[in-house]
């Protein structure tokens, strides 16, 4: 039998235009069949007013009032409370910043999920298949490392390796590195997506602690607008808050 | 912090309307009825915050007057949460109310 030792030139090509436009294909079916999360989302009940405060009432979900400490656990929240005072931060961190005063939006594409807050907290939620990376391949950082999958509509996101959250912002929950959080995210509505975080942490809780949390489209912002913390004019003095004067 | 079991009611002249992050501010003279005049300073959102409330930079300019209800500093110094400005002609820029900062 003659078989020829090369490829044609014309027939490579084709082979090539045929993979790519295949490729292209694949992920424009993919992406048609991913949910529309479009727009800027919030916390329920946790839009600023011109405070910057939510109204009365606001919950806050995630500062962890209702989580089962142990005996460690209580321990930090203790420590935490007492040094929290004087302390300031650049942003929610995870997990507060996922029932914050902070609009975010989710961009969702078939590899991967952004979830970016106005703080510019941003989360990668790998939905490519992966695992998270190996114990020595990835150490506790303010966001941690999440993988995701999609259940029919809903995004199921792993998280592990967050660094004890307080550190970052004196609000969040005094979890430990050694924490893992479960998120099941669906929207429901036009306006509203519903999720719950299920978190277990050996070092901290006696159990799961499950959050329930939603989200409401704000409808006051067409964009993320992201701006640098330029004009921070708070400062501690001998114990007490005070504002000072402009630079101009 | 601010003392939230006090709310003042203060009428005076914007001097300056910073729209800022991570707070906006409004420097507003007010004049008592006896004694010298101050200046407070009273923070606001940060100015997405304002802005998806429907604000924006040119929503107070220097000059304007307003009368506003502050949440005071509880070191009595002239400065406060902002949580309702009003016009000179009485229209409400936004009414509001101070939550608990996490």
């Amino acid at each position: 039998m003659n078989v020829p030792k090369t490829i044609p030139q014309r027939t490579l090509r084709c082979l090539v235009f045929s993979v790519v436009v295949s490729a292209i294909a694949s992920l424009a079916v993919q992406a048609q069949s991913l949910p529309d999360w479009q727009g800027v989302w919030i916390a329920e009940g946790l839009t600023p007013e011109i405070s910057g405060f939510p109204g009365p009432g606001a919950q806050y979900k995630l500062l962890g009032q209702t989580a089962p400490w142990n005996e460690q656990g209580m321990a930090r929240v203790r420590v935490a409370q007492a040094n929290q005072a004087d302390q300031k931060a650049d942003g929610w961190g995870f997990p507060l910043m996922m029932n914050a005063a902070a609009p975010l939006q989710f961009l969702i594409a078939p590899h991967e999920t952004l979830i970016i807050n106005v703080y510019r907290d941003v989360r990668h939620v790998y939905t490519d298949g992966r695992d998270h990376p190996a114990a020595g391949d990835r150490w506790p950082t303010t966001w941690g490392d999440s993988v995701g999958r999609w259940e029919g509509d809903t995004l199921v996101i792993d998280t592990v390796s967050v660094r004890d959250p307080n550190r970052y912002f004196f609000s969040n929950p005094p979890l430990s590195d050694q924490a893992h959080y479960v998120e099941r995210l669906r929207k429901t509505g036009s306006d509203r997506i519903e999720s719950t975080m299920t978190i277990e942490d050996p070092v901290t809780l006696t159990g799961p602690w499950v959050v329930e949390l939603d989200y409401v489209r704000l409808t006051g912002l067409d964009r993320l607008i992201h701006d640098a913390y330029d004009n921070d004019r708070n400062e501690v003095e001998d114990g007490l808050f005070k504002i000072v004067p402009p630079k101009e | 912090m601010f003392d939230g079991s006090k709310q003042l009611t203060l009428t005076g002249t914007v001097r300056v309307f910073q729209w800022t992050n991570p707070h906006s501010y409004i420097q507003l003279v007010v004049k008592p009825e006896s004694g010298p005049q101050q200046e407070w300073s009273l923070e606001m959102g940060a100015n997405v915050y304002l802005y998806n409330l429907g604000w924006r930079p040119s929503t107070v300019k220097a000059g304007d007057t307003l009368t506003v209800t502050v949440v005071p500093l509880r070191s009595g110094a002239p400065g406060g949460l902002l949580v309702e400005a009003k016009t000179a002609d009485g229209k409400s820029l936004v009414g509001s109310s101070a939550g608990d900062r996490p």
